[in-house]
């Protein structure tokens, strides 16, 4: 009897749980640190709830592909976002630009690479360099844009052994930032969080050494809260919550 | 086909399942045979792999065992580089992860053994290291076997360690199960199903090996459960 009354409560609960408005975003891993702010200030101008799931834009594309209950995806680049299209899954005809990434190496201040001075890209080339973290070039869009980085460089060949390969740009700065690697190359948007400014350094890789990282958005076709996602997507292009992304580390679209 | 992978997924398979079998026979030997009350204590420990994810193993490889502590700084030292990111690594994951499937068939299988011929060689005064040796663990091959064969499919089959722990280097830790989520990642299909068959086929075959084993000693057992001989019965 008692157990009947619990799966009552908890089918309760679930119903009303889901009677709240819910904009279900799958989010590349370069938003982790950005979205959580900016959802908060969406639920507490509007009321409606953002839950974000985090992984690499080729992950999330794959998992839309495959049915995953999305209402909007916001990737780290165009072509996953094209993907997504390509495979009938998006409302939108093309992706929407909702911001620009940028890529920059970084190192935790303690790393022997440094020897205790400022961290410059000069420690690319150097010997001291065991350990360099990137994204996976085939599901990152940042990992993608690092080795295209390193390539302009020529620093392919100096690093190429050095390489480890996280599944996302945010695995790449927790592998950098727990010290298993000596440096990483990951997005503004993870050097700029609370964390990582407290742990290390930063430098941007030169603009131009990689292609621009425009970031697309597509808003899932036949979803729960395709409205709901349109409407929080007008939102992130709105010139305020433009302002607070640069400063979290995304370029204008 | 990524023989790479291959080579390396059957290289970490082998040394993970020889390390095991160091690691647990004596674990598994004092388990079945100890009388202290610390057993549960260890037996739960040596269970936990089961039932913990295998982020918790990977997170504390990766975080406790990592550069920014003391031990992991001391580790790196001996080793010349990180734990992550390494063969050895992943050795280590693998050993810790696989532990309970080759420590719990031995254990069953110790336990096994018919008491009355472990005391009638103490009687005429074997030492217990003795009777471990020349009877416990010849009586035992069935259990030991399993036990390897567990660890190594289960090894094979291992992908949450080496995914947080791994970097995926080509040769070095991108083993099948890495191999695999990156094929799906990148839409390639073809190559997906060509790993996700060639796994399906090793722990298939592993397995095939094991209950063909596992029913042949059950056979042999039953057929000997009459004789005078078995007097404790046939127990598990």
């Amino acid at each position: 009897m008692k157990r009947v009354a619990l799966c009552v409560a908890i089918l309760t609960m679930a119903a009303t749980g889901a009677a709240q408005q819910v904009v279900r975003v799958a989010a590349a891993a370069d938003l982790q640190p950005v979205l959580p702010t900016i959802a908060a200030g969406y639920e507490h101008a509007t009321g409606v709830h953002v839950v974000a799931s985090y992984a690499s834009s080729s992950t999330l594309a794959t998992q839309i592909l495959n049915g995953a209950p999305m209402d909007l995806f916001l990737s780290a680049d165009f072509g996953f976002a094209q993907k997504v299209i390509d495979g009938g899954r998006a409302e939108d005809a093309a992706p929407v630009k909702y911001a620009t990434g940028r890529l920059v190496l970084w190192a935790r201040k303690d790393s022997p690479v440094l020897g205790g001075r400022a961290l410059t890209l000069e420690i690319l080339n150097s010997p001291a360099l065991h350990r360099l973290a990137i994204a996976n070039a085939e599901h990152a869009p940042y990992g993608r844009a690092a080795m295209a980085s390193l390539t302009t460089m020529h620093l392919t060949d100096a690093v190429k052994a050095k390489l480890v390969v996280a599944e996302n740009i945010a695995q790449a700065a927790q592998f950098a930032d727990s010290g298993n690697a000596d440096a990483a190359l990951i997005s503004l948007t993870l050097a700029s969080s609370d964390q990582l400014r407290k742990d290390g350094s930063f430098v941007a890789m030169p603009e131009g050494s990689y292609p621009a990282i425009v970031q697309g958005a597509v808003v899932i076709r036949g979803a729960e809260s395709a409205k709901s996602a349109r409407v929080f997507l007008n939102y992130l292009l709105s010139p305020a919550v433009q302002r607070e992304l640069q400063v979290m580390g995304l370029g204008r679209p | 086909m990524d023989t790479q992978a291959i080579l390396l997924t059957l290289r970490l398979a082998t040394v993970t399942t020889l390390a095991l079998m160091v690691i647990a026979i004596p674990l598994a030997g004092w388990l079945a045979f100890s009388a202290s009350r610390m057993k549960p204590v260890v037996a739960a420990i040596a269970a936990l792999p089961l039932v913990l994810p295998p982020t918790v193993l990977g997170y504390y490889l990766l975080v406790a065992l990592g550069p920014t502590t003391l031990f992991g700084r001391g580790l790196a030292e001996m080793l010349g580089h990180p734990l992550a990111f390494s063969f050895e690594g992943l050795v280590v994951g693998s050993v810790l992860y696989s532990l309970p499937f080759a420590v719990q068939p031995m254990v069953a299988g110790f336990r096994n053994i018919n008491p009355a011929l472990l005391e009638t060689a103490q009687l005429l005064g074997a030492k217990p290291s003795t009777i471990f040796r020349d009877i416990v663990l010849p009586l035992s091959r069935a259990s030991l076997l399993t036990s390897a064969l567990l660890s190594f499919t289960h090894t094979v089959g291992e992908f949450g360690v080496v995914l947080m722990l791994g970097g995926n280097i080509p040769g070095v830790t991108r083993t099948l199960s890495i191999a695999l989520y990156d094929q799906t990642q990148d839409f390639n299909y073809a190559a997906a199903n060509r790993t996700a068959l060639l796994l399906v086929g090793i722990s298939l075959a592993t397995l095939m090996a094991l209950y063909t084993l596992w029913f042949g000693s059950l056979n042999k057992n039953t057929s000997r459960a009459g004789s005078k001989l078995q007097r404790g019965g046939v127990r598990g």
